[in-house]
């Protein structure tokens, strides 16, 4: 099957993408996507109202400020966002636009100046920062650009952190770890140290300490920003995977066009604000 | 029932921190035997000090916890052990005629001026006891017997006490006063560190060195009417060294003395004794063994500032240990910021993140306190043999050190939790 992929109606470039297109499943049609691509301006509100209830992420006018001295910088300007349940969803857009600030928000660990953040239709802007935290330990899975594992702990003792957050005890926290690093392809790495892994191997630990607990939302900031191309690839597959798997909604920010066949939804975000069209 | 929800929630926390707390604690090593070192010595320093105080208040009420009189009889201005005023002679007989009362032996301290082989002058206390009494001389002796005494200017002294005595060995000569004194014999443990040397001798030799000094001696009476009748003696002419030294006199009723030991026959309650035996000796004070030991430690520690700065030693100690283990993990956590902003976007409530630390301070006190203990026994096993000087860590004293070295890590703990618990989970975006 080959296809030109739209954004919203504005063809894109199929050079972008290293893998051909041919190679990929793509299993949506890309009539029906087109109509999922229109992402919703800041001033239309009345439209977001409608769709907030079923996402599995529901931003209504988010605004975030930073103070720095006298100065304030205003880095979200009035962002709406929906991501349906069970959506692979990308951010992009250019360095500095707000990309990594909307992101943390969505995640529940950055508080908005305004606006409001539902995920899986409970209003996080409204929770007390100990039920927040809470609500992020049950529902979300991290990933980071600096994979932020813990250096003194082996690949298989960093996954069992998050399942011992996550209630596992003992020992089934330890056959629950070598399930899900058998399952990025590193369970002959359980024992190795993050600083004896690769970059990519680094990474997939941190997908499976995301894993860890089944949450049904995964928020990743430029997971392959940090990658060469060999080691991106792997990553890029498993998220692949991992988005297809039932029912777990993505959102990923990231520069990465290889991962953009993956997904079902992209956003620009530019200079604070949603873009209805890519900027190039 | 089941556990409570609350017992599981500790544990998960238990269980989810202890991994990453022993880990990140193990992490560098070297930093942290250094860190471990400065714990060490401050939880030394800390025992080394109270040790010190703990020895040295025993040291000063040794003659009288070796005693195994169960009331002893004192002028009533006694400060401490050796600060007293004395009691006329007459009293001892006044107390063996006290029903209830089955022995009495008598004590005499006084100070005098040793002079060494050499010339050279030290002030010594001088101990003079019936060498056949039964209820006094009970500390170990190391050498020679007590019954050598018997013979006039004959002495013991501590065997810790030689080497400021300017002599090395039984059978060594000296002089005080005017009156000659030969070494038979050396005592153990009866040295003490607030005092200068004891010299213990019969009752007469003991009486014959005070009053072979060079120095006015008042000695007072209290007559039957309830006066008091005192005379000045002298004696200023020095003696001719070739004469032999006079047989010392025996006491007489004009002769003060320091103390009145009391056995009591069995069976008899000493508060009532007591009381009986202050009514027959006006002016007196009777303790028993056990407060009069502890009155005389009492005054050492808080009368005098010797407590106060082997204390402030101790203190000094504490903070240092404090400033260290703070140091180490507030430097710890900063170094591990990142690690704590993961854990906090992941979820983990504070009290994980508490926990992590805390367990760090434990792991540092536990660690600490173990090889301290080591060396501080090890070194007053050094002192007590080397220098004569007793730090003495008692059980208590040791689990003491121990509830304040954990105090001590845990504080600082408190204080580098400041540090995480500012942290903005949302540094973990930024690369
Ligand atoms: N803590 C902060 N204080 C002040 N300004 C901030 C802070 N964090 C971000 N900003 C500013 O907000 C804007 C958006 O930052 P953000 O990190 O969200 O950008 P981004 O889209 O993720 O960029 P990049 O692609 O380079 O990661 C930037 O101009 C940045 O300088
Ligand atoms: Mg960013």
């Amino acid at each position: 099957m080959t296809s030109n992929l739209n954004f919203d109606g504005v063809p894109l470039d199929p050079t972008l993408l290293p893998i051909p297109m041919t190679a990929i499943n793509l299993s949506f049609n890309p009539l029906h996507r087109k109509a999922d691509l229109v992402t919703v301006t800041a001033s239309s509100p009345s439209l977001s109202q409608e769709t907030t209830a079923q996402g599995a992420i529901a931003a209504t006018n988010v605004r975030m400020s930073y103070q720095s001295g006298s100065e304030v910088f205003h880095a979200l300007k009035g962002v709406d966002l929906q991501v349906p349940t069970g959506d692979m969803q990308l951010l992009m857009g250019p360095s500095g636009s707000g990309k990594t600030t909307l992101l943390s928000i969505l995640a529940g660990i950055l508080t908005p100046t305004g606006g409001s953040v539902k995920l899986l239709g409970q209003d996080i802007t409204k929770m007390s920062p100990k039920a927040l935290a809470k609500f992020r330990l049950e529902n979300i899975g991290f990933i980071f650009q600096g994979f932020n594992l813990f250096p003194a702990l082996s690949a298989v003792e960093n996954v069992e952190v998050a399942l011992k957050l996550k209630g596992y005890r003992g020992s089934s926290a330890r056959k629950e770890a070598l399930v899900l690093l058998e399952q990025v392809g590193l369970a002959n790495k359980a024992n190795n140290l993050p600083r004896d892994l690769s970059g990519g191997q680094k990474q997939r630990v941190a997908i499976a300490r995301a894993l860890a607990g089944n949450p049904s939302l995964i928020m990743a900031d430029e997971p392959t920003a940090a990658l060469d191309s060999q080691n991106g690839h792997a990553v890029i597959e498993l998220l692949r995977q991992l988005a297809k798997e039932g029912g777990r909604t993505v959102l990923l920010v990231t520069h990465d066009p290889r991962i953009m066949d993956a997904a079902d939804r992209i956003t620009y975000l530019e200079d604070g604000l949603i873009q209805t069209k890519p900027h190039h | 029932m089941g556990e409570s929800p609350v017992r599981f929630y500790c544990f998960y926390i238990y269980m989810a921190s202890s991994t990453i707390a022993r880990k990140n604690l193990f992490e560098d090593p070297i930093r942290f035997l250094v860190a471990q070192a400065g714990i060490l010595f401050a939880v030394s320093l800390v025992t080394i000090q109270l040790g010190i105080l703990k020895g040295f208040l025993r040291s000063t009420s040794m003659l009288v916890e070796y005693s195994s009189a169960d009331l002893w009889v004192a002028n009533k201005d006694l400060v401490h052990f050796e600060l007293v005023s004395s009691l006329p002679a007459e009293y001892l007989k006044k107390a063996t005629e006290v029903p209830g009362v089955e022995k009495t032996e008598v004590v005499l301290l006084r100070a005098g001026r040793w002079r060494d082989p050499k010339g050279n002058l030290s002030t010594v206390r001088i101990i003079g006891f019936n060498p056949e009494g039964q209820m006094f001389a009970r500390w170990p002796m190391g050498e020679g017997q007590l019954a050598s005494l018997n013979q006039s200017y004959k002495v013991l002294v501590d065997r810790a006490s030689l080497a400021s005595l300017d002599v090395s060995k039984v059978g060594d000569q000296a002089t005080i006063g005017n009156l000659p004194l030969e070494i038979v014999g050396l005592t153990e443990d009866t040295k003490s560190t607030a005092s200068s040397a004891f010299v213990f001798a019969s009752l007469e030799t003991a009486n014959a060195y005070s009053l072979a000094e060079l120095s006015s001696n008042i000695t007072c009476r209290r007559l039957p009417d309830n006066s008091t009748d005192c005379s000045n003696q002298f004696s200023n002419a020095p003696r001719d060294r070739n004469l032999p030294a006079p047989e010392p006199r025996r006491l007489n009723l004009s002769d003060p003395i320091t103390y009145i030991l009391i056995k009591a026959k069995s069976g008899e309650d000493l508060e009532q004794l007591r009381t009986k035996l202050a009514q027959a000796m006006p002016d007196t004070v009777v303790y028993t063994r056990k407060e009069l030991s502890e009155k005389t430690r009492n005054y050492w520690e808080v009368r005098t500032s010797v407590g106060f700065i082997l204390g402030f030693g101790a203190v000094v100690g504490f903070v240092v240990g404090m400033v260290i283990v703070g140091q180490i993990l507030y430097a710890s956590v900063a170094d591990h910021l990142r690690e704590f902003g993961t854990l906090k976007a992941m979820g983990a409530s504070n009290w994980v993140i508490y926990s992590i630390i805390l367990e760090q301070a434990l792991w540092m006190s536990v660690l600490g306190y173990i090889p301290s203990m080591a060396l501080c026994f090890a070194l007053s096993a050094w002192t007590l043999k080397a220098k004569g000087v007793m730090i003495l860590i008692e059980p208590t004293t040791a689990a003491g050190v121990f509830v304040l070295t954990v105090v001590m890590c845990v504080g600082s703990a408190l204080f580098a939790v400041q540090r995480v618990t500012r942290v903005d989970p949302a540094i973990v975006f930024k690369a």
